[in-house]
């Protein structure tokens, strides 16, 4: 584990379709392993980004697109930033009880410490997802 | 790791032994396989989840749909889901829906197929 304060910075760029989730996913289990995070909040931090992952590819994935991964340490806060180049998207709510799509941002919300969604300078947009370790 | 699906039957009912991770990219194929079982007019089916390491949003919410398809007519039954996968199954409110099952494993399965009520 890295002392608090330390600089930690880990990132992963891959194309911008539901077929990288798994790669993005590695490179999480990746980044907790290094830290020496519990498996239980390995896995949480694999779905939560994953799902952020997913929603960029369905919303603003095209032919080309990319997705960044970044992961950063800093005073014990883990934050995963997924950035993605397509057109702001504000986050989805499940819009009916019945209604079995949209459960993406109450299991990101549900998992982690903290998650903010912001729109990039360029048009983009990214989500932060952190957790206090 | 992808996800494998093969269809098995356990006493009359559908049993879908699933492998690897369900996601966004590998839940459309346990869709239609689940779609094809209800368009056949079966109301209980059980899925092994015990090698699945990995569920997110896409498959919960074939789960979910599958659950609500059933509702007050039958169950969706899974079998040995691993503790992070639980955990999901609660969050998104399965574990609480009336025609939604675990079971710890499949023996604990048989047994609840063979205390159904005759139709």
């Amino acid at each position: 584990m890295e002392s608090a304060g330390q600089s930690f910075r880990r990132s992963i760029r891959v194309k911008s379709e539901s077929a990288q989730l798994a790669t993005v996913r590695d490179f999480v289990d990746s980044v907790g392993v290094e830290l020496s995070l519990d498996m239980e909040r390995i896995f949480d931090l694999k779905v939560a980004v994953s799902e952020a992952c997913a929603n960029a590819v369905e919303h603003a994935g095209r032919d080309g697109a990319f997705l960044e991964v970044e992961a950063g340490l800093e005073h014990r806060r883990l934050t995963f930033t997924v950035a993605d180049s397509g057109p702001f998207r504000a986050p989805i709510l499940p819009r009916q009880p019945n209604q079995s799509r949209g459960l993406g941002l109450p299991l990101m919300v549900t998992l982690m410490d903290e998650v903010c969604f912001f729109r990039m300078p360029g048009g983009g947009t990214a989500v932060k997802l952190t957790v206090l370790i | 790791m992808l996800m494998d699906l093969h269809t098995t039957t356990l006493e009359d009912v559908p049993f879908l032994h699933v492998r690897g991770e369900i996601d966004h990219g590998t839940c459309a194929s346990l869709q239609t396989v689940l779609d094809e079982l209800f368009d056949k007019g079966h109301t209980v089916v059980l899925l092994d989840l015990q090698e699945v390491s990995y569920i997110d949003s896409g498959g919960l919410s074939v789960l979910l749909g599958g659950v609500r398809g059933l509702r007050d007519r039958g169950w969706l039954g899974v079998i040995g889901p691993n503790a992070n996968v639980r955990r999901l199954l609660e969050i998104v409110g399965l574990l609480v829906d009336r025609s939604f099952r675990v079971f710890e494993d499949q023996k604990v399965a048989e047994a609840a197929l063979s205390q159904r009520t005759p139709a």
